[in-house]
């Protein structure tokens, strides 16, 4: 029996194919976000299950008094001056570990690396436990003894064991390795790219921390880092409420007096709660959220196929007559049109798998986590999921279909159909305002986007190769050495110095005035230090004046000078109140420091307003000049194409000179690249977004017209018959079915262009013409919706009428 | 009027076919009141769509005011159909989210008339059928007689000068349809050309003309004494 409805369901479905496809792809939309989002939360929820110890691991993080006013109301970690107390004072806390991170330099021999380091108390390895290659979980009680990752321990000392091996940081304390493990994870905190702490990679005893720069081993009241946790390990009788309720008595009795108006007390939570503290703290219930949208997809795909398979079903009104004179009972019609829904989902169910089993490994890679979809544990979830979403889908079409006689449920339900018409309106018109406004969005992101790329060209950022943190003192005094050595590559044009590099944030400013001592007219004027050579190195412009040199004593500024000469662009002549540079030029300036006597600064050259500092800043008054102590970056302007090749060239020449730090270089194309990652990035998730708005809204409005179309065959008949041509009814049809679309425009175009102008204000150089595309995503919406309803509209005003008045 | 000759109509599904008129040859004069007769399925239906240009014949000839008509194209047909034919169906086809004087205007609608000249027209003739008062009711609140004087009045409204009734008062009482058949004889008696199939030899009366048709074939044309 069950076999047989499922034939004639499959029937149905290869009977109408154009139908079927819309509503599986409808479904599987809905299915495929619904699943991701659940995998994505769960799977931020369930870290750092896999430890022995799990579920008696327990964080306590600081609570912040709302009138410390820093945007969040925790952090992840306490002073690390509490665990003493923790420990002297709840006897029945087994393990205590606090966790510090900082960047060293990490040399072996004459390899040099950068890496953060994990500093913590040996008891970390007791609480948790790792899958040790080399060593065992008393690798830390050496205070000279440190533990790598295979990753890293392969990168430092190649395939042969690491055990015993030395390293030093900073050219200074020499720790051997005492361990190696496995790497850990993606699903644990540890390996969180938000939280911060320096990953899990390396990890050594706060001891050598002690003995590298002098950390206080007792801890201190005044650092609390983001990814600095500090753990406790309790015995399996005791509960989270009894924790907190301790570390409440160790606050009241040790936490500094001063600083409780600022912490108000500490939060216990278990470890599986760890990679989603930042979540709570930040006040928005960012993966509720997630969910609650996910859902809210599901179900718009679920509306939308019921429109359309009510629609689908009053064509088959004489069908279910038949059926029912053949004596097919109620209740085995609805059987019937349940398990074609049922058929129709399943199919969705599987193809959304499919589409997850390739997407969710891109999205894995491209973020940094591990989401699977495990069978063995969904698949009772997914099965479930796959029957309500095919019962609650089949219910209205079914049960309306069945009933007496479905046309006249239709008709003579007047109001009732008329409230069901509005409600269908309704969700069609949120539908296409939310894709209207996302598809405005993603328009103006992108052409936003495209514009920064435009701008960002005026310098030669494909010939730059960056080098940087050359702070360092022992450095700075080879600088010269470098600069003349890679001079001499056949490749390299020309080596700059500077404090800062193109699309590099820099807040580095002070106050400047026309009036010697009259701080009240001082405005702020950002500084970029450079060398001479920097401005040829970028082909800046210098509208009037000369550039900067050596050769000129008051040219180069350092401790003392109070003379010095100095390039401004147009900005900060405005600023000084000069109407041409021709004014300004060989005119002074001045600063008010408050701990020296105030410079002179002499206008010797003027630029063009150029923004040099990213995109989201606004071109600022800039003032360029020589001081040699605050050259932080090199550029390497170089010619021809083999870049590589160059970079490995500059690389020896660097290895030559400087053989004691590792070279970090960048191309000043990467540079831009990963300042401008985020804006990439957000145009390719407002650009998925927008495509299963879209997608889901269309879908919709194919419904909704199918269903409409249905329901009026009649009408539309009578119209023809009375001398409609089908020109007049297919206008009449797009019309009607346009009303929601109008709506929604009306509702979303004022909203894209206010969410669009916010946007914009990021940018100091921003597109002129944010209207002219929000109406052109506008447009685009509704011609896709009318090309949709005409499709129908062509069909049923195409139709011989009598075929609608024949049968009543 | 009209003349049909040698006219056949066959429909083709799948693999059955039905010869639903087979070599009708029929000619219909101006100011005519014809009816049709014959038992379910044998054509009555299909005659009149084909003399209402909703649907074309097989085979054979159709001049309609002495143009033949056979290869008009569809918006030709729907030209000639507006401006001269009217139609009365057996369940009214009133649009039911339209009033009474909508669902009369919609017949000048297609028609380039101005908005005023309409209202006046669709005025006049609700008067002259009796249904003036029910102008801003929807068709569900009027009774089955009233609906199908709302018909009636939307089929002449346009001064078509041909009249198509499909078994007008099938869904009517005896008293209503009598009420339905008065304006029709009413109307064959301004001029109108009224054909009209009917199951009812009482109704057939009215017509001065008697078309039998079985199985797709004319079998006898009585012609009622003038009296
Ligand atoms: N669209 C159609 N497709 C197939 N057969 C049809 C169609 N319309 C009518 N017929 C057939 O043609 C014959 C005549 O139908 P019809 O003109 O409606 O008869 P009547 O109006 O006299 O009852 C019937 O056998 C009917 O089944
Ligand atoms: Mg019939």
């Amino acid at each position: 029996m069950f076999n047989n409805y499922v034939l004639i369901a499959w029937r149905q479905i290869l009977k109408n194919k154009l139908y079927a496809a819309i509503n599986i792809a409808g479904l599987v939309v809905g299915l495929a976000v619904y699943i991701f989002g659940s995998l994505l939360v769960n799977y931020e929820r369930s870290h750092d299950m896999f430890y022995d110890n799990s579920g008696r691991i327990f964080t306590a993080g600081s609570v912040f008094s709302a009138s410390a006013n820093i945007g969040v109301s925790e952090t992840v970690g306490i002073y690390t001056a509490i665990a003493p107390f923790v420990i002297s004072d709840i006897e029945e806390v087994e393990q205590v570990a606090r966790t510090v991170h900082r960047e060293f330099l990490i040399s072996i021999e004459d390899d040099h690396y950068y890496e953060k380091i994990k500093f913590t108390d040996p008891a970390l390895l007791k609480i948790f436990n790792l899958d040790y290659i080399e060593g065992d979980e008393s690798a830390l009680e050496n205070p000279l003894g440190i533990l790598l990752t295979q990753s890293v321990a392969t990168k430092f000392f190649g395939e042969t064991a690491a055990l015993g091996r030395t390293l030093t940081l900073d050219h200074d304390v020499t720790l051997s390795v005492t361990a190696v493990v496995r790497d850990l994870p993606a699903n644990t905190h540890f390996s969180s790219t938000i939280l911060g702490g320096g990953g899990f990679k390396v990890v050594a005893p706060l001891a050598a921390l002690n003995r590298a720069s002098d950390y206080d081993l007792a801890g201190n009241f005044n650092n609390l880092s983001g990814g600095d946790f500090t753990y406790m390990l309790l015995p399996a009788t005791r509960s989270r409420e009894w924790l907190q309720a301790q570390m409440d008595g160790v606050y009241e009795s040790h936490f500094p007096e001063d600083t409780r108006e600022f912490i108000t007390g500490f939060k216990v939570r278990p470890l599986v709660e760890a990679n989603t503290i930042l979540w709570d703290a930040i006040g928005m219930p960012v993966l509720d959220s997630v969910r609650v949208l996910a859902l809210l997809v599901l179900v718009v795909a679920i509306v939308n196929y019921t429109n359309l398979a009510t629609a689908q079903s009053l064509g088959r009104a004489r069908e279910v007559g038949l059926r029912k004179t053949m004596g097919a009972s109620r209740g085995q019609l609805l059987i019937q049109f349940l398990v074609e829904s049922l058929c129709i989902t399943t199919i969705s169910m599987l193809i959304a798998l499919a589409v997850l089993e390739t997407a969710v490994p891109l999205f894995n890679s491209f973020v940094d986590r591990a989401l699977t979809i495990d069978y063995l544990v969904t698949l009772p979830w997914l099965f479930l999921t796959t029957i309500a979403v095919g019962l609650i889908a089949g219910a209205y079409p079914a049960y309306l279909i069945t009933r007496a006689s479905p046309i006249e449920a239709i008709r003579e339900g007047g109001t009732r159909g008329a409230k069901g018409n509005f409600f269908r309106s309704m969700m069609l018109g949120l539908q296409f305002s939310i894709s209207i406004f996302m598809l405005a969005m993603v328009m103006i992101v992108y052409f936003q986007n495209e514009k920064i790329e435009d701008a960002a060209n005026i310098y030669p950022k494909s010939q730059i190769i960056s080098l940087q943190r050359l702070e360092i003192e022992s450095i700075q005094a080879r600088l010269p050495t470098l600069r003349n050595e890679l001079k001499n590559l056949a490749a390299v044009e020309q080596v700059a110095y500077s404090s800062q590099l193109p699309y590099l944030q820099n807040n580095s400013s002070f106050g400047a005035g026309r009036v010697n001592g009259d701080k009240s007219g001082a405005f702020n004027l950002t500084e970029i230090f450079i060398d001479e050579h920097f401005i040829d190195t970028y082909n800046i412009p210098i509208l009037l004046g000369r550039n900067l040199t050596t050769a000129i004593g008051n040219d180069t500024v350092v401790k003392g000078v109070l003379d010095a000469n100095v390039i401004v662009n147009e900005m900060a002549l405005s600023k000084l109140g000069f109407n041409s540079p021709g004014e300004a030029l060989n005119q002074v300036f001045y600063d008010f420091p408050d701990e020296r006597e105030p410079r002179t600064y002499k206008i010797v050259g003027v630029t063009h307003d150029q923004n040099f500092m990213g995109f989201h800043n606004s071109i600022k008054p800039t003032v360029f000049l020589m001081m040699p102590e605050n050259l932080n970056y090199a550029s390497i302007r170089v010619r021809g194409a083999d870049l590589a090749q160059t970079l490995t060239e500059v690389e020896q020449v660097w290895n030559e000179i400087i053989p004691d730090y590792p070279m970090q270089s960048e191309f000043l194309d990467e540079t831009f690249a990963d300042v401008f990652a985020i804006y990439g990035a957000m145009t390719q998730v407002l650009g998925g977004f927008a495509f299963v708005a879209l997608m889901l809204s269309l879908i919709g409005l194919f419904g909704l017209a199918a269903f409409m179309a249905e329901s009026r065959t009649r009408e539309i008949g009578i119209r023809k018959v009375m001398g409609a041509s089908i020109n007049q009814i297919v206008r009449m049809l797009i019309w009607r079915f346009s009303q929601p679309v109008m709506w929604a425009l009306l509702i979303a175009l004022p909203g894209a262009y206010f969410a669009s102008s916010a946007y914009l204000n990021f940018f100091a150089d921003r597109l002129q013409a944010p209207v002219g595309i929000v109406l052109g995503a506008g447009v685009m919406s509704v011609v896709l919706a009318w090309v949709i309803v005409a499709l129908h509209a062509v069909k049923i005003a195409s139709a011989n009428p009598i075929q609608a008045l024949r049968y009543e | 009027m009209l003349k049909l000759h040698d006219l056949s109509k066959i429909y083709r599904t799948d693999e059955v076919e039905t010869v639903a008129l087979d070599t009708v040859n029929i000619e219909i004069e101006a100011g005519e009141f014809v009816a049709i007769m014959g038992p379910s399925g044998c054509g009555k239906s299909t005659l009149l769509n084909i003399i209402g240009m909703l649907d074309s014949p097989t085979s054979g000839a159709y001049l309609f005011l002495d143009e033949d008509v056979s290869g008009y194209s569809e918006s030709q047909l729907s030209n000639i159909r507006k401006h001269n034919i009217g139609f009365i169906f057996q369940s009214f086809n009133l649009i039911d989210e339209l009033t009474v004087a909508e669902n009369i205007e919609l017949a000048l609608l297609y028609h380039n008339i101005p908005a005023s000249e309409r209202k006046s027209r669709v005025a006049t003739i609700m008067d002259k059928v009796g249904i003036a008062h029910r102008a801003k009711h929807m068709p569900s609140q009027l009774s089955g007689g009233q609906q199908q004087r709302v018909a009636v009045a939307r089929a002449v409204v346009g001064n078509q000068g041909l009249i198509l009734a499909d078994e007008p008062t099938g869904n009517l009482d005896s008293a209503h349809g009598q009420e339905v058949m008065e304006m029709l004889q009413g109307l064959n008696d301004e001029g109108t050309t009224i054909v009209m199939v009917t199951h009812s030899p009482a109704h057939s009366d009215y017509a001065r003309r008697t078309i039998n048709l079985f199985d797709g074939h004319v079998v006898t044309e009585n012609l009622r004494a003038t009296g």
